[in-house]
């Protein structure tokens, strides 16, 4: 495939996969007359909180990955404590923003209760992404595996 | 006075430790445990670790109800089995279609829709029907509202986007294509009718601003995931750099080169038959 074909595809597989949002929102912004029900400070703050925690939970799920690879170089210590200070700074910055004030605290009386809230609110969206992911690569190969099948020798049949 | 409420609310974060964070803990060690291991019995127990950690979680609500962790477990229990219903169905549709290992029989294809089917109109009934999840009467699960625009939005978006993979990248893929342009068309659709028609519990409003949020949430952790992955890589090369280079070793004598020669000549050619 040539580059710029590629370039192209790559666009318009971007394009597909935020066709839907845009369209439901160009839908919502033609039914309503404006865009309504999001309150811009709210997103933010889901959005900040979302950022922090997922940095951090999944900068632990690769220090937990550095085990594996440990093995094939002498278990090095300098990357463990490059992770851990990494871990460490997502921890730290969580607290640190939380604690500023109405911020980034959403519904959550104290700095814990929102940290608490948004790992809980981080595993039931990972959840979601997880089961939709399953189901679109399940649906996927159901589609693919429901066809006659093809037979890649047709030029040796002959 | 004082004494008697910091006792009650330590006992309440031991409780949600050892029924809440334990069991969720539990979960990703078991399986990590069954992967990382050779031996059958290891396996079995990595497994039934992670059994018993989600069981636990879809215990919590009557385990530790004071606890608003314990929403992420009854969330759990509610969610499991029409996800489970539908996963399955995929599977059995997946594997009773052309496959060249492992094929089921035709008759499963059948069921597979209909466990699917089943699924899936039990997750939307949660939206309009009388199967929303609640904590206690009119209390919807708050967590209900991340998980199910989320899913929503997500699988809109990846089977739209799998439907154009199909088409541009597959060759002769235009009928799979059209299944997943099906399935994205669905999503969305179930989309609009949230923003527009009130369930029984769900209004419009509510959904349109949940699923806003839901948005909001799923750029966060994109942002969040890459740079973790960007500190994890810039680790690991600023380390890997910083090694001395390999000893180089010096290049092969003229005997050497000889007995290399020998041994692949004595392994070329072959007798004529």
């Amino acid at each position: 495939m040539k580059e710029t074909n590629l370039a192209f595809t790559w666009r318009m597989m971007l394009l597909a996969f935020l066709l839907p949002p845009l369209l439901i929102l160009a839908i919502d912004i033609t039914c309503f007359g404006s865009f309504k029900g999001s309150d811009s400070s709210v997103s933010f703050t889901r959005f900040s909180n979302a950022t922090l925690t997922a940095y951090t939970l999944c900068s632990l799920f690769l220090m937990g990955n550095l085990f594996f690879y440990g093995e094939s170089r002498n278990r090095p210590l300098a990357p463990l404590v490059g992770m851990l200070l990494a871990t460490a700074l997502g921890v730290l910055a969580t607290v640190f923003f939380i604690g500023q004030g109405p911020m980034l605290l959403e519904d959550n009386g104290s700095v814990r209760a929102q940290a608490i809230y948004n790992v809980v609110h981080m595993f039931v969206s990972t959840g979601a992404i997880f089961v939709a992911i399953s189901v679109v690569l399940g649906v996927t190969f159901s589609a693919i595996t429901s066809q006659k099948p093809r037979s890649n020798f047709e030029l040796e049949e002959e | 006075m004082n004494i008697r409420v910091s006792s009650r609310g330590m006992d309440e974060m031991l409780q949600a430790l050892f029924l809440f964070w334990i069991p969720v803990a539990m979960v990703p060690l078991g399986l990590w445990y069954s992967m990382s291991t050779s031996l059958q019995t290891s396996t079995s127990q990595g497994r039934f670790l992670a059994f018993s950690g989600v069981v636990l979680i879809c215990l919590s609500p009557w385990t530790i109800p004071s606890s608003p962790s314990s929403a992420a477990g009854h969330l759990l229990g509610a969610i499991i089995g029409p996800c489970m219903l539908i996963l399955l169905g995929i599977y059995l549709i997946s594997f009773s279609g052309n496959v060249p290992v492992g094929k089921l029989p035709r008759s499963d294809r059948k069921l597979g829709v209909l466990m699917t089917g089943v699924g899936f109109v039990w997750l939307v009934g949660m939206h309009w029907w009388i199967l929303t999840p609640q904590l206690s009467p009119n209390e919807i699960n708050p967590y209900w509202f991340v998980f199910w625009p989320t899913f929503l939005l997500l699988t809109s978006c990846l089977a739209s986007f799998s439907a154009v993979t199909l088409l541009m990248i597959g060759e002769q893929r235009k009928a799979e294509s059209n299944a997943m342009f099906l399935v994205s068309g669905l999503s969305c659709s179930l989309l609009l009718l949230g923003l527009n028609i009130d369930g029984p519990l769900i209004t419009a409003n509510e959904f349109r601003e949940h699923l806003w949020l839901a948005g909001a949430d799923m750029v966060g952790i994109a942002v969040g995931t890459m740079l973790s992955i960007l500190v994890f890589a810039l680790v690991i090369y600023s380390y890997e750099r910083s090694l001395p280079p390999p000893k180089s070793i010096s290049p092969p004598t003229e005997s050497e080169l000889k007995q290399v020669s020998s041994v692949i000549a004595s392994h070329l050619g072959g007798e004529e038959e």
